[in-house]
């Protein structure tokens, strides 16, 4: 079994304090449900873990039209909070189906997004939801859209002594609506394709379409150019079959132990469409 | 690095000395031989080692162990109660089979006491997305979701 040292800073800067005093030694760890298998695994070489759970100033909920979101909100939390449900359900949606009970009990946003797996669940109804995530460190403070967050697979835009502290999203739009999919072998797998859209409706028309896929690239995939095809139009049938066949051009997916290339290429295409469709719905609804 | 840690486990206040770099999982079965809870597959999917902290079910073969301090523990042998007398989540999984080898039945069960102790009436629906997290390679399932439809009418019943 790796050994490694265990901090539990009470505050921010005493988690910075202690990362600089560990060289490039140490990881910070949030629910580690990730971390911890890498670690023993060797996938990530750490001789001492930072926790961030005793740092009470990292867990809030604001929702007031928009929602601040401090990092370490356990899922737990927000799949049972009902106002950010009703206020964001792609994002409820996504972490209420993200693993099982267990690790959801301790699992964070915040993690999650920093583990940057292409798959990750949190990351498409962040990016259709227009997401700034604020990074924290010893050098101060910066605030980065979702969008340039993801720079490959396990890899993200922060430096080691930085901290995810908070997940901002815009209030939604009114005639607007969002959707999360997510498909795995098994209830708790991680996802073979995951996918969300976000829709401004005027009408007949959708006036603003984000679109973003998981799984299926080196990244979580905003899918611009398949946005394009549905601003300013009626959501037809025939339009959505034209927009999958997009999107199936617009994915890389590898073949792995959870599914083909192949598959997950065509399954990309169905839930996008299968998202814009209920994200319209809801956009009905309103 | 090395720590004594304080906690309460199922009930009682106990001290252990442990490492920076142990779970929870291997301090309950070493330290405290407590050997109830199991280590399936170390990756927090087969929720064999599932136990409750504070009321909430967690896979300890993931859990820092340090990050038990203060807080209260509840392993498969906190459920037995003055002369070996089964929880009645227990006794249901023992009346509708849904014990075979017993490998997963620790986790099994502390994850039925979650479900139930927060929903006292969990739809089917309920119950599959409760035991998610817990593999079983014997019962196919069905025998377990009969012992929790069980378990929710023998608590209701308590009530």
């Amino acid at each position: 079994m790796k050994k490694f040292a265990y901090y539990q800073p009470k505050s921010l800067k005493e988690a910075y304090g202690l990362m600089e005093k560990q060289g490039g030694n140490a990881k910070y760890i949030a629910g580690g449900t990730d971390i911890i298998w890498r670690v023993k695994q060797g996938m990530t070489e750490a001789g001492a873990l930072i926790s961030l759970r005793g740092i009470e100033e990292l867990a809030y909920i604001r929702l007031n039209g928009d929602l601040a979101l401090g990092s370490m909100v356990p899922f737990r939390t927000i799949e049972r909070d009902s106002s950010l449900a009703k206020a964001y359900p792609s994002l409820s949606e996504a972490v209420s189906l993200l693993a099982n009970p267990q690790v959801r009990n301790v699992a964070t946003v915040g993690g999650n997004l920093c583990n940057a797996a292409p798959s990750a669940d949190c990351a498409p109804p962040l990016i259709v939801l227009d997401a700034i995530l604020t990074l924290e460190g010893p050098g101060g403070k910066r605030e980065v859209p979702i969008g340039d967050f993801f720079k490959g697979p396990g890899k993200m835009c922060m430096e080691n002594t930085e901290v995810l502290t908070q997940i901002r999203l815009p209030k939604m739009a009114g005639n607007s609506g969002t959707s999360f999919l997510k498909k795995g072998r098994v209830s708790q797998d991680i996802a073979i394709v995951n996918a969300a859209a976000f829709l401004v409706m005027e009408g007949n028309l959708c006036r603003k379409c984000r679109l973003a896929v998981g799984a299926v690239a080196p990244v979580p995939l905003r899918l611009r150019d398949v946005e394009g095809m549905l601003e300013n139009q009626e959501i037809s049938t025939e339009l959505l079959d034209r927009v999958a066949e997009k999107v199936e051009q617009a994915v890389s997916p590898i073949t792995d132990v959870r599914s083909t290339a192949e598959y997950r290429r065509v399954l990309s295409g169905v839930l996008v469409k299968k998202a814009i469709r209920e994200a319209h719905q809801r956009a009905g609804q309103q | 690095m090395k720590r004594v840690i304080k906690f309460i486990l199922n009930g009682n206040t106990v001290s252990a000395e442990v490492e920076s770099h142990k779970m929870l999982l291997e301090v309950l079965r070493d330290t405290f031989e407590l050997t109830g809870t199991k280590e399936g597959c170390g990756q927090g999917e087969c929720g064999a080692c599932t136990v409750l902290i504070d009321g909430v079910s967690i896979n300890s073969c993931l859990y820092p162990v340090f990050e038990v301090e203060g807080k209260s523990v509840t392993t498969i042998e906190g459920l037995v109660g003055e002369g070996g007398k089964l929880h009645p989540i227990q006794e249901a999984f023992v009346a509708r089979g849904g014990i075979q080898c017993g490998f997963c039945s620790p986790g099994m069960i502390l994850s039925a006491k979650a479900l139930l102790d927060e929903n006292r009436a969990p739809s089917d629906e309920d119950i599959k997305r409760g035991i998610s997290g817990n593999l079983c390679r014997c019962t196919g399932y069905v025998q377990i979701m009969d012992s929790i439809r069980d378990a929710a009418s023998r608590l209701s019943g308590q009530d």
